[in-house]
């Protein structure tokens, strides 16, 4: 593909916004329009530097990060926990969740309230003031481009969708839906892939002891998690 | 019979009257204390004659009939009431039985009909002609009043307050889907009712038509044509009622869906979080982004206390061993080993029985991790040869260490290459 980079006239902003996380969506008018115009170009440029650009359908552009590189941080799961409690909070007031994240608002003076009610939830998240959950979770909202504050109403954006979907995930995972209703641990998260363990493994380390372990034992910690489990299975049926 | 012109003249008489109560009666019935405290409301000043005669007149022309069982409470004749819904475009949305039964009779009809031709009834064959002809309207009829109530469903789920829960906003959408629209799509299915009825009803005229040139006209043949035209005009109705049902109905559906999805996975993940902790929803599902704070140089004050912290660096004091005292014998620290200097010792012992063993002459009190460092380095090392040696338990200075050592020998030149990549064991 030919690219004329005379036409990618926001390149630099564009990237700057991509490269801190930010989603871009129709709140930034000139980048998403440069986005949408030359979509597939801005597309073959970045992953020509080693990023993912995706152009989500809903509306709002972002970068993928590696993988590797991207341990899944708090702050993704606090803002997924802030959603799962508006998306609770609302419903319960019988307001539609829905229509408020998509493209509603939330008033600044209902988060004392919020925080109140669901002290124990957002005590996990390290949130415990309301300065926080304004700190920790609003601001970056607003700085990942998935809300926009406006005299202390805050616009929840397209790129909400993000975190909608994985309300939409959870429902469809029944492995959680099983363990909300049993005993057994939770299934832990997979966070490297096996070519990337074998590869963490193969260390010129003289003092890399792992392959001892694995040699000298008669199973290996995972073989004895996934019996235990397995145990458990057995007992619990 | 009730004088159709009398009941005509008061129904357009107190229509402004009526038009109000209309509504109560779409609710339910009302009792002859409400109707008067509804009709005195509108017209207030009349007397409590006045309404009493104009209540009378309305029962009279069985306009009001009594609710059965309750004779203090009074409806809307169903037929009134069916003709001002008509006219007022306020349709109640029907079942999909009543058009499966229709169905049903329009296949009998065709049984009838084709009997009747068989014995050369003319009257009877005209007759139940139709009368076939009447049911078809009665169902083009019911499908388009159908029509009207769904787009009425529709409008309502999207017009009504946004505030309300969704799943009571939907209820009546998902309701129709349910009663209405999926048994539609199995009425009108290819091997549905639908289509068997219409196809025999078809097939009885067709065949009637070509007969009629054989053995002679029983009816007219404008009539035959005309009902099968409708039939077939029946059928297309059906099927375009259908399709504009699912249109209008189906997007308010999956959203109801989606709703109830996202909420129900909120409050799960919820539950698990609860349980669990955070860690609980899987990691695999959130969303990943990259750290907003990866590149940022941190705020004005965190500059401000650096900048700070460099300007008043005080490094720490640095202690030089001093050169008047003369270092006694025995604990001078002793230097620690090169690697050269150990894999030359090594080499110097070699055939060695057990690399650990020797390591132990070698360095009685070495710490532990120092003695595995070392066992580790050596057996790697290209220049021996090594052979696993049993299990065993060896005493360092300060552990008791598990391992399987190695015997090193003099590795030849090919050998030298791969040594160092045989994966090492204790």
């Amino acid at each position: 593909m030919h690219l004329d980079l005379s036409e990618l006239s926001q390149l630099a902003p564009i990237f700057r916004e991509l490269f801190k996380g930010y989603h871009v969506s129709r709140r930034d008018p000139e980048l998403y329009a440069q986005l949408s115009n030359f979509q597939d170009q801005y597309r073959t440029l970045f992953k020509a530097l080693g990023f993912e650009l995706v152009c989500d359908t809903r509306g709002f552009y972002y970068f993928v990060p590696d993988l590797a590189a991207a341990a899944v941080n708090k702050t993704a799961q606090r803002l997924a926990l802030f959603t799962f409690i508006l998306v609770e909070h609302l419903a319960d007031q019988g307001r539609d969740p829905i229509a408020v994240l998509d493209g509603g608002s939330l008033g600044r003076e209902e988060l004392p309230s919020l925080l109140d009610k669901y002290r124990d939830l957002f005590i996990q998240a390290e949130v415990q003031t309301v300065e926080e959950l304004e700190e920790k979770i609003m601001r970056r909202m607003t700085q990942l481009g998935f809300a926009s504050e406006e005299n202390g109403v805050y616009r929840f954006l397209p790129p909400m969708h993000r975190f909608l979907d994985v309300c939409l995930s959870v429902q469809q995972d029944r492995d959680l839906a099983a363990s909300v209703h049993s005993v057994l641990p939770l299934p832990a998260p997979v966070l490297i892939d096996e070519e990337a363990e074998a590869r963490f493994l193969a260390t010129d380390d003289p003092l890399d002891l792992s392959e001892f372990e694995v040699e000298s034992d008669e199973e290996s910690e995972e073989d004895a998690l996934a019996r235990a489990i397995a145990e458990e299975q057995e007992s619990d049926a | 019979m009730i004088e159709p012109k009398r009941v005509l003249r008061a129904l357009a008489e107190h229509w402004a009257l009526l038009e109000p109560l209309c509504e109560h009666f779409d609710q339910g019935t009302l009792s002859l204390n409400e109707l008067r405290t509804q009709l005195a409301a509108q017209q207030l000043d009349s007397t409590p004659q006045d309404i009493t005669s104009l209540l009378d007149v309305w029962i009279r022309l069985d306009i009001l009939v009594p609710v059965a069982k309750s004779p203090n409470r009074f409806e809307l004749n169903a037929q009134i009431h069916d003709f001002l819904a008509y006219l007022r475009r306020e349709h109640r949305l029907g079942l999909c039985l009543e058009i499966e039964a229709y169905l049903r009779h329009l296949e009998r009809l065709a049984g009838y009909i084709q009997d009747a031709f068989e014995i050369r009834d003319g009257n009877d064959l005209a007759r139940q002609l139709r009368l076939l002809d009447m049911r078809v309207r009665d169902v083009l009829k019911k499908l388009d009043n159908d029509e009207q109530a769904l787009v009425a469903v529709a409008e309502r789920a999207k017009t009504s307050d946004r505030q309300i829960p969704l799943r009571q906003r939907y209820a009546e959408v998902l309701a129709t889907w349910d009663e209405y629209v999926e048994p539609m799509i199995e009425l009108v299915n290819a091997d549905g009712a639908f289509e068997q009825g219409v196809r025999k009803v078809e097939t009885v005229l067709l065949k009637m038509l070509s007969e009629q040139q054989r053995l002679g006209h029983l009816v007219d043949d404008d009539m035959l044509l005309r009902t099968h035209a409708r039939i077939l005009e029946m059928q297309t109705s059906a099927q375009l009622t259908l399709r504009h049902a699912r249109e209008l109905l189906l997007p308010l559906r999956e959203e109801a869906r989606r709703h109830n999805a996202v909420t129900r996975g909120a409050a799960l993940a919820l539950a698990a979080i609860r349980r669990k902790g955070i860690d609980a929803v899987p990691q695999a599902a959130l969303p990943l982004f990259t750290r907003p704070q990866s590149t940022f140089l941190g705020s004005a004050s965190q500059v401000e206390a650096y900048v700070y912290a460099l300007a008043r660096f005080e490094p720490k004091p640095a202690r030089f061993p001093k050169a008047h005292k003369s270092p006694k014998s025995g604990d001078a620290p002793r230097a620690p080993r090169t690697v050269r200097e150990m894999v030359d010792r090594c080499e110097e012992s070699l055939p060695m029985p057990d690399l650990m063993t020797w390591l132990l002459e070698q360095e009685p009190d070495g710490a532990t991790d120092e003695l595995l460092y070392w066992f580790s380095r050596l057996s790697r090392e290209k220049r021996f040869k090594r052979e696993r040696l049993e299990r065993r338990e060896y005493h360092t200075h300060e552990h008791q260490v598990s391992l399987r050592s190695f015997a090193l020998l003099s590795a030849g030149p090919d050998a030298a290459e791969n040594s160092a990549s045989i994966p090492n064991a204790s």
